[in-house]
């Protein structure tokens, strides 16, 4: 048995804020790191944290914030105590390598982002900001940013979220309905579905029964009596206790590129447009329908509605991929209970060693496109977060292993059809003796079926990754500590 | 040295003209110039590990011949002499090294110092580079077909029937009508080795006690966390993990792709005495003896993504060498290595320093492997199941790969043995229900 202390972990991590229909998302930049450290504290006890509320008792805004590492940085934490976070957070979203993994190159190349970029506009704190409404939303917020300036706060850039009718995305899904439970959360679900607190609250045991890396204080630094002693390194204080790593990623949605491409490959022979064959290749790909339905159990139409369908497993019902194709972004970033070739038990575990939180928030023109209406006003996309206690084995494992990596199952070609495509394929030599010559690498999504499996060939990439960062997610606690550290230079 | 592999424009392209070698690397260890080798008062040395089809000796002849053209640097201000060739230009630096160069020195050179490996594993069993590449195209080839034609009103068998026919009219697949049988796994020896350990099973029992209590609960354990590990070894590691770091002649600008394979190297020291070396023996030959037997389906204790594996124990007995070439990222395959062999590594690595804590040599996880890992931490047995020290030692003992190729860096090894999965049927007469499932493989 678990028991989180859910009053000490910020709320975003455990709830995502439903009645809180718009989002503000402020990156800040600290000039001063003794006032800003005031003005943290100052809202401290503003900080929503993940204590289950009633129904009728929800509350009309929430407040949380996130600290990269240049944050941290800049609110004087020494860097042999910096040190001490996971490898993906101090190296940064931003490396060559990690573009290699996570596919931002192209056009999501980090040289282009509007902000996270290290060397151009790096990110350092976050300020999460919600309200019922966009009035109160911004009303809280300027409530919050008059005492800015005296504290040498300077917000750099606001990420504005809005959450759309029947939470739909704008390429027209119905988007965050599997979640993984949390063990001691207070939350509950079938088995399947619960991982250890430790796989997203740092501090707790994880899926291996292991202690996650977690910060600790190696270097004394302010009031450390304020933090727990650490369950991973005996004797240290722990930083990341009740804390965890928050992953924001700004995706820009194609939705005119994303219909014109579905309507373009379901033509009818004669080569008029076929609306409800565009709709289930999309929902193929995706994995669900428009509504939210899972495909494994209706895969020949939307049952229409709003859907809360999380109650399924394929290794029963589509071991073969013939109702939810095996490439379909649903059934990789989450395979449930047929995890490769492993027996059904098996990949229940498997899977759920790589489980993500997400949130997620949409901005630009309110649009949710169909084959009828793909055209938005301007940029639109999705403000991409989530959780996890490891970076590594949760996020980026999901971004490359299950979505850019084309070789799951005993697929060969085939990127995830809504995140892994590459915009420009690499040409490679292939072939033997005389036989050799130059080919440019497949991407194409395979639909299982009789005869013969059917594929949709030359994908195209309707996702552009415009900023994004790590960011430390600490517990409550953990940010009072950190605003009373005081850096070597100033003491 | 880091090399572009797959861009065809590189010293390495004389390796894929001899098309029998399917991985290759050359490793430095002992440099204490190197952050890996910082205080060791050992002299460095090249290590070279190759996978190669043909014998040892036909191998050596090659590395030894005259043939292999040089590496000139663009940016290189230092003439390369043109008629030194690759072999004499890297082995040149070598203490040792015949300075009559012909092929019979470089041979006995070589011979003198080659190492003999401890257990070896290959992912797909029989089959040439010359194979693989060939299998590839053959499955593209079908794939095209079945594409391209019309298929309406035809069972699965006469869809068959009708492929097998049109390919081996092309002449460019006649070598598929060469029948192909994929490598099976042999039951009855691995039955007859079962009852083999549970005769041997008191005697194991017996040796594990004395691991256990005379001497890993004695032991230092590896205790860290990846965040221990200095960031700057990090990330030196990680960019050993773009394979194809070329640069673009014109622009001068890093080449960016995504890739499918990967390397590992890793070095460790024995833990001292006779114990730890014989259970480590017995470890390798248990895995001489069992990987021909099971694990010649494209599995390695059911990891389903390693081409090549081989350990070396080297050194007087001192060292141990771990190579591997496989398919996806870092995290992808140690993660691999805790969820379905926690117990093989656990068996291995506990008796090299220092390891995570080990229970039992982590043979409890095999009790655990259905329902998978223990629910509680009673049995837990530690060693590679300790996943975050695991991982951390895996960073803190693995060495940046100096040289790396791959003959076919595009295919998975799951892709190569479907390839011949589907050579293998194409050739044969196909019931319906097997023509349905060779349809499933396309």
């Amino acid at each position: 048995m678990y028991t989180i202390e859910l009053e000490d972990v910020q709320g975003y991590v455990l709830r995502e804020y439903e009645n809180m229909k718009f989002s503000r998302f402020a990156l800040l930049k600290a000039s001063d790191p003794h006032k800003a450290r005031i003005w943290i504290n100052s809202i401290c006890g503003q900080i929503t944290n993940a204590e289950k509320v009633k129904k009728d008792e929800l509350p009309e805004i929430a407040l949380n914030i996130g600290f990269a590492k240049d944050g941290l940085l800049s609110l004087g934490l020494s860097e042999a105590n910096l040190e001490s976070f996971s490898p993906p957070f101090k190296e940064g979203m931003v490396t060559p390598h990690r573009q290699r993994l996570l596919g931002d190159i192209d056009s999501s190349d980090p040289e282009k982002w509007e902000w996270g970029n290290p060397d151009k506009n790096p990110a350092e704190i976050i300020l999460l900001v919600f309200g019922k409404d966009k009035e109160t939303c911004l009303n809280y917020y300027e409530k919050l940013q008059r005492n800015f300036e005296a504290h040498g706060l300077v917000a750099t850039r606001n990420l504005d979220g809005l959450t759309l009718k029947d939470n739909k995305e704008h390429f027209g899904f119905r988007d965050g309905i599997a979640q993984p439970i949390v063990k001691g959360s207070g939350r509950t679900g079938p088995d399947y579905n619960c991982v250890n607190p430790g796989e997203f609250i740092l501090g707790y045991e994880n899926n291996y029964l292991v202690f996650p890396d977690s910060p600790a204080i190696f270097k004394e630094q302010g009031d450390v009596n304020m933090l727990p002693p650490s369950g991973a390194r005996p004797g240290l204080r722990d930083l990341g206790k009740n804390g965890t790593y928050m992953i924001i990623r700004q995706m820009q949605e194609d939705v005119d590129g994303f219909w014109t491409f579905m309507k373009d490959r379901t033509k009818k022979e004669d080569g008029s447009i076929d609306e409800d064959a565009s709709i289930k290749l999309a929902s193929q790909m995706f994995g669900r329908w428009p509504s939210g339905a899972p495909l494994s159990k209706f895969p020949d139409k939307d049952p229409g509605g709003a859907s809360d369908d999380n109650d399924f497993l394929y290794y029963d019902d589509d071991r073969s991929g013939a109702k939810c194709p095996f490439g379909s972004h649903l059934r990789r970033m989450n395979p449930r209970d047929n995890f490769e070739h492993d027996s059904p038990e098996k990949s229940i575990i498997l899977s759920n060693r790589h489980r993500l939180m997400r949130r997620a928030r949409l901005y630009g023109d309110p649009i949710i496109g169909s084959p009828t209406n793909h055209k938005p006003d301007g940029d639109v996309g999705i403000y991409f977060t989530c959780f996890g206690a490891d970076i590594s084995r949760q996020f980026e494992f999901l971004q490359y292993t299950w979505s850019n990596y084309p070789k799951i199952k005993q697929l060969y070609f085939d990127p995830d059809p809504i995140i892994g495509v590459v915009e420009n394929p690499e040409v490679k030599t292939v072939g033997y003796g005389n036989d050799r010559h130059e080919e440019k690498q497949l991407q194409q999504f395979t639909i299982q079926g009789e005869p013969y499996n059917k594929t949709v060939k030359d994908l195209k990439r309707f996702v552009t990754i415009r900023g994004g960062a790590y960011f430390f997610f600490p517990s409550i606690t953990s940010i009072r500590y950190l605003c009373t550290i005081l850096p070597e230079k100033e003491s | 040295m880091k090399i572009t592999l797959e861009k065809g424009d590189h010293v390495l392209v004389d390796f894929k003209k001899a098309d029998e070698v399917h991985y290759l690397r050359w490793v430095i260890i002992d440099d204490k110039t190197s952050q890996f080798f910082e205080g060791t008062d050992k002299p460095p040395k090249l290590v070279y590990s190759s996978n190669f089809d043909g014998s040892v000796e036909n191998h050596l002849k090659k590395l030894s011949s005259n043939d292999l053209d040089a590496i000139h640097d663009p940016n290189s201000l230092e003439s390369v002499d043109e008629t030194m060739n690759l072999t004499d230009q890297i082995y040149g630096c070598c203490e040792g090294y015949p300075t009559d160069r012909n092929p019979t020195s470089r041979l006995n050179y070589f011979k003198k110092h080659t190492v003999k490996v401890s257990a070896f594993y290959k992912g797909s069993p029989r089959r040439t580079v010359k194979q693989i590449l060939q299998e590839n195209e053959l499955r593209k080839h079908i794939r095209d077909l079945l594409e391209k034609r019309d298929w309406n009103n035809m069972s699965s068998r006469e869809m068959h029937d009708k492929l097998k026919a049109e390919v081996f009219k092309d002449s460019r697949f006649t070598w598929a009508k060469e029948k192909f049988r994929m490598p099976r796994i042999n039951w009855f020896k691995f039955v007859l080795l079962i009852i083999v350990i549970i005769i041997l099973l008191p005697i194991i029992i017996i040796w594990q006690m004395i691991v256990q209590f005379g001497y890993e609960n004695k032991d230092k354990y590896f205790t860290t966390y990846r965040s221990d590990i200095p960031t700057k070894k990090t990330e030196f590691l990680e960019e050993y993990e773009d394979l194809t770091v070329g640069e673009d002649p014109e622009t001068g600008k890093k080449d960016m792709v995504i890739n499918y394979q990967n390397q590992f190297s890793q070095l460790v020291d024995m833990k001292p005495g006779k114990v730890r070396l014989i259970t480590f023996k017995a470890m390798m030959l248990f895995a001489r003896v069992i990987i021909p037997i099971k694990y010649v389906e494209g599995t390695l204790l059911n990891i389903p993504t390693i081409h090549f594996a081989r350990w070396v124990l080297f050194d007087d007995n001192k060292r141990v060498l771990f190579f591997s070439n496989f398919d996806g990222s870092w995290q992808q395959y140690l993660g691999d290595f805790i969820d379905q062999s926690g117990w093989g590594l656990s068996a291995i690595f506990s008796n090299t320093t220092i390891f995570p804590r080990t229970n039992w040599l982590g043979i409890t996880g095999i009790l655990s492997m259905n329902n998978f890992m223990p629910k509680s931490k009673t049995f837990f047995p530690g060693g590679a199941y300790d996943e975050e020290h695991f991982l951390a030692w895996s960073r803190s003992t693995e060495l940046p790969t100096d040289i790396w190729y791959s003959a076919y860096p595009d295919l998975s090894i799951k892709n190569v043995n479907n390839n011949s999965r589907i050579r293998s049927l194409l050739a044969q007469n196909l019931s319906e229900k097997r023509a349905e499932k060779f349809f499933e493989l396309i």
